[in-house]
């Protein structure tokens, strides 16, 4: 569960929007299937048996989608039963079901993505953008648990000498607010001694540089061409109509033209792109093992 | 070589009566390890400040600073280290805190990565390089923040008071790091400290500051012979020169534990006997433990595993112990704040469940934490003391008086009405000590008292926790500083693996032991088992005193 992560940020980033585009905006059957086939996978290989924990929650809300559809709309010309006088039409149901499957790739997709994009890769790829920013982001995320630990020390000394610490709500609210007040004190005071620490190692100088841990490697390149021409083929498939896809009235054949399969091809070997990874990599970490 | 030269500073903050600072002349060699100590307020962060151009106060300066024969001084040739480890880290991952200086130089990221893995893997940070700041313990933050400075490749280290905020095992390693940068890169430091017993032996000289003003400036042996026994420097000297201070001979001054050994055995056989013990206190039980089992979450690891103790009224009880061992957990629970799971916590007689409200802390118990800052939450010292006396049940009327008294007890009449957050350590602490005494406690609960404060404030501590245990409270307190609590404690207990080990008296407590134990025992040890402080092995020397 390594080897997607350890991949340039620049070509995690642009993977992640390439994915998340197509599964997005595109409301057709296969490439929605191809997402969540992908997903599944990837957040499976990220989080081994720990994935198996939330499959009750996305069972369910994958239920709650595909019944909510046709409950609610009744367009379509095949009903199949009639619910207090309304029609429950087949095309409702499908729709209901792509709605579902759209809903939980996406979700999959971005749990993978906040697994794999951490802050400093965030941070390494728009702080070139915006130079200072980068700095300011690291500070909030160094300053941020530092002020709840202390704020949570505050409290505490003030509760161990049963000061506003009683359960009814306006010792409560009395108690947070003074927590506060003495937490700003607090702050100023952290960040007088955190900037003295900053100008005597020279802050403030010109032409300050943005250093970063991350390398791009010759592989990093060729996964990003590749990616990019993925994503490129299901793009140009939408500019020809051929991933258009409607369910009312009737809901449409699927296209199997050599056209049609090539774009789903594409798309489902870049959804599977990271599980593919993750399995090359078990299946050589197994080979060495077996070596040694 | 000389590389800095300091020609007659005097400093003055803007509306003070008087010299921060007032004609100081010193150098400093190049390679030299330069200690400059001193009692809080003397004058030595203003010092040190001064010497670093960007970190310089506002006021009236006279005097020259001359950097190599120049006045020039710019960011990357004095690296400065500061004592809060916490408030010093920039940002929030340890690489980027390494980088964060080079980063400011404009340095290329090809230079950054090499500079960067060379001083991690100096310090030894390559284990946590890609940890997050926050998640550090303060011994690698310390070295952290060490670390970022020398990246940045200093020709001179000022440190002010940089081991604080730091456990003695964390503090020893840290100076032992300082000392090993002074010896293999030939770095100058200039180091103000407060905690001399490991720095002083290794300095090569010693400044000793006095309201504004160096009286002594020479080589550590030479200090521990000119230093008067009562000035208030002289606690803080390590325990060999205290005890050679107080015997009559002719021998040179020891430092080290080593060498006070050696003059121990030099000189005395060891044939008298330990003067008696001291009566243990034999009042009502104040705060019983009985079988105590905690953990801070279902699935954690138990912290406390059946502690048991018993502490009298009119006791000083301490709790010693490594880090995570449960000390503070311990005194959280007899607190009330931590409920243990298992097992019955007694306070005056009744369970602690049977006190509802705040009844548990009025007239009761009183709990002084480790960061005295948190304590307060208003604006001056005495609002915060009028908050209490307030939540007492004190009429208003009465409070001026009612705080007067106790600040006069306190020996801080004179802060009543400065901010908490300016003051010095020592003094942030007698504060928060009079706001939790405020309430009138029985028990007295204190959680690491000698943390970040100097050997004259532990002084005044020990006098006011004696005073207390005197009118019948009784005093529990968890520390490291096993030299403090030697000296304070009726007894002494040792808590391992979430397990109180043994409770006794410091003279047997600390004659069993022969690692974790104060500096004059390990000096003293093979003469007089039970000699645990430095005036009992003074008392023991002079009874055998003829043979001098």
């Amino acid at each position: 569960m390594k080897a997607f992560a350890n991949i340039h940020p620049l070509v995690e980033m642009t993977y992640f929007m390439s994915v998340l585009i197509v599964s997005m905006f595109f409301s057709h059957p296969v490439l929605q299937t191809e997402a969540l086939i992908g997903g599944i996978l990837f957040c499976a290989a990220l989080q081994g048996k720990k994935a198996a924990r939330d499959i009750g929650f996305y069972l369910t809300l994958f239920l709650m989608v595909a019944v909510t559809n046709p409950l609610f709309s009744h367009n379509g010309v095949t009903p199949l039963f009639f619910l207090n006088g309304n029609p429950v039409t087949l095309e409702a149901v499908l729709y209901g079901v792509l709605l579902a499957v759209t809903v939980i790739g996406v979700l999959l997709w971005c749990k993978a993505y906040g697994e794999i994009m951490t802050s400093d890769k965030f941070l390494y790829l728009f702080g070139k953008a915006i130079p200072k920013l980068s700095l300011v982001l690291s500070m909030a995320l160094r300053f941020i648990p530092a002020y709840l630990r202390q704020s949570r020390r505050v409290s505490r000394a003030q509760k161990a000498m049963g000061l506003y610490s009683g359960k009814s709500i306006t010792d409560r609210v009395k108690n947070q607010a003074r927590v506060f007040i003495a937490m700003i004190s607090w702050s100023l005071e952290n960040a007088m001694e955190t900037s003295a620490s900053m100008k005597a190692r020279g802050y403030g100088k010109k032409g300050r540089t943005n250093f970063s841990l991350f390398r791009f490697y010759a592989s990093d390149g060729v996964l990003l061409c590749l990616c990019l021409l993925l994503f490129m083929i299901p793009i140009m498939g939408a500019a020809c109509g051929i991933t258009r896809f409607t369910f009312y009235p009737r809901v449409d054949k699927i296209e199997t033209t050599p056209a049609a399969i090539v774009v789903y091809a594409a798309f489902g070997m870049l959804a599977l792109l990271p599980f593919i990874l993750e399995v090359k990599e078990a299946i050589v970490w197994n080979c060495y093992r077996s070596k040694i | 070589m000389e590389l800095l030269q300091v020609e007659n500073l005097s400093f003055r903050y803007p509306k003070a009566e008087r010299d921060a600072l007032h004609q100081i002349n010193f150098s400093v060699n190049a390679g030299e390890f330069i200690l400059l100590c001193g009692v809080s307020g003397c004058g030595k962060t203003t010092l040190l400040r001064l010497l670093k151009k960007e970190l310089a106060p506002v006021g009236e300066k006279s005097g020259r600073i001359l950097y190599e024969s120049k006045s020039l001084n710019s960011p990357e040739k004095a690296g400065f280290v500061q004592q809060n480890p916490e408030s010093q880290i920039v940002t929030d991952k340890v690489w980027h805190e390494l980088a964060f200086g080079l980063e400011n130089m404009g340095a290329p990221t090809e230079v950054i990565r090499r500079r960067v893995g060379e001083m991690a893997s100096f310090f030894g940070i390559e284990g946590w390089f890609r940890r997050k700041t926050d998640e550090l313990s303060g011994g690698q933050k310390q070295l952290l923040n060490l670390a970022s400075v020398m990246v940045m490749q200093p020709d001179l280290l000022i440190l002010d008071e940089p081991t604080g905020q730091l456990d003695p095992i964390a503090a020893a390693d840290f100076i032992s790091t300082l000392q090993k940068i002074n010896r293999e890169l030939g770095l100058t430091i200039l180091l103000a400290e407060h905690r001399l017993e490991e720095v002083f032996p290794i300095a090569d000289r010693v400044l000793v500051l006095e309201n504004g003003s160096v009286i002594l400036d020479d080589k550590p042996r030479e200090i521990g012979r000119k230093l008067s026994p009562c000035h208030p420097m002289f606690y803080a000297m390590p325990s060999a020169v205290r005890i050679r201070q107080g015997l009559e001979t002719n021998d040179p001054y020891p430092l080290t534990v080593r060498e006070g050994r050696e003059f121990l055995e030099r000189n005395f056989k060891g044939d008298t006997q330990m003067p008696t013990e001291p009566k243990l206190p034999e009042g009502d039980t104040a705060a019983e433990l009985k079988n105590v089992w905690f953990r801070y979450e279902k699935d954690a690891p138990d912290v406390l595993r059946g502690v048991s103790l018993k502490v009298r009224c009119g006791e000083v009880f301490c709790i010693l112990g490594g880090n995570g061992a449960g000390k503070t957990t311990a005194l959280n629970v007899i607190a009330g704040l931590d409920r243990a799971y298992r097992g019955k916590v007694m306070i005056g007689g009744r369970t602690i469940k049977d006190y509802k409200g705040g009844a548990l802390y009025r007239n009761n118990i009183a709990l002084l934490p480790q960061n005295p800052q948190t304590v307060f939450v208003k604006e001056t010292v005495r609002a915060d003391l009028a908050e209490i006396s307030e939540a007492m049940g004190i009429p208003k009327k009465e409070h001026k008086n009612h705080i007067e008294k106790i600040a006069a007890k306190l020996g801080i009449s004179n802060l009543l009405d400065r901010h908490p957050y300016d003051l010095s350590g020592g003094e942030q602490q007698k504060c928060a000590l009079a706001k939790v005494l405020l309430s009138n406690p029985k028990i007295l609960l204190l959680d690491e008292p000698t943390k970040g404060i100097d050997a004259y404030a532990k002084q005044n501590l020990q006098k006011i926790l004696r005073g207390l245990s005197q009118n019948g409270k009784a005093v529990i307190l968890v520390t490291h500083d096993v030299e403090f609590a030697a000296e304070i404690s009726d007894r002494c207990a040792f808590i391992f693996d979430g397990e109180i080990l043994s409770a006794d008296t410091p003279q047997k407590f600390f004659a069993e032991n022969s690692f974790y134990t104060t500096a004059a025992n390990r000096m003293a040890r093979g003469l007089w088992k039970n000699a645990v402080t430095c005036e009992q092995v003074i008392e023991c020397c002079r009874a055998e005193g003829a043979r001098l």
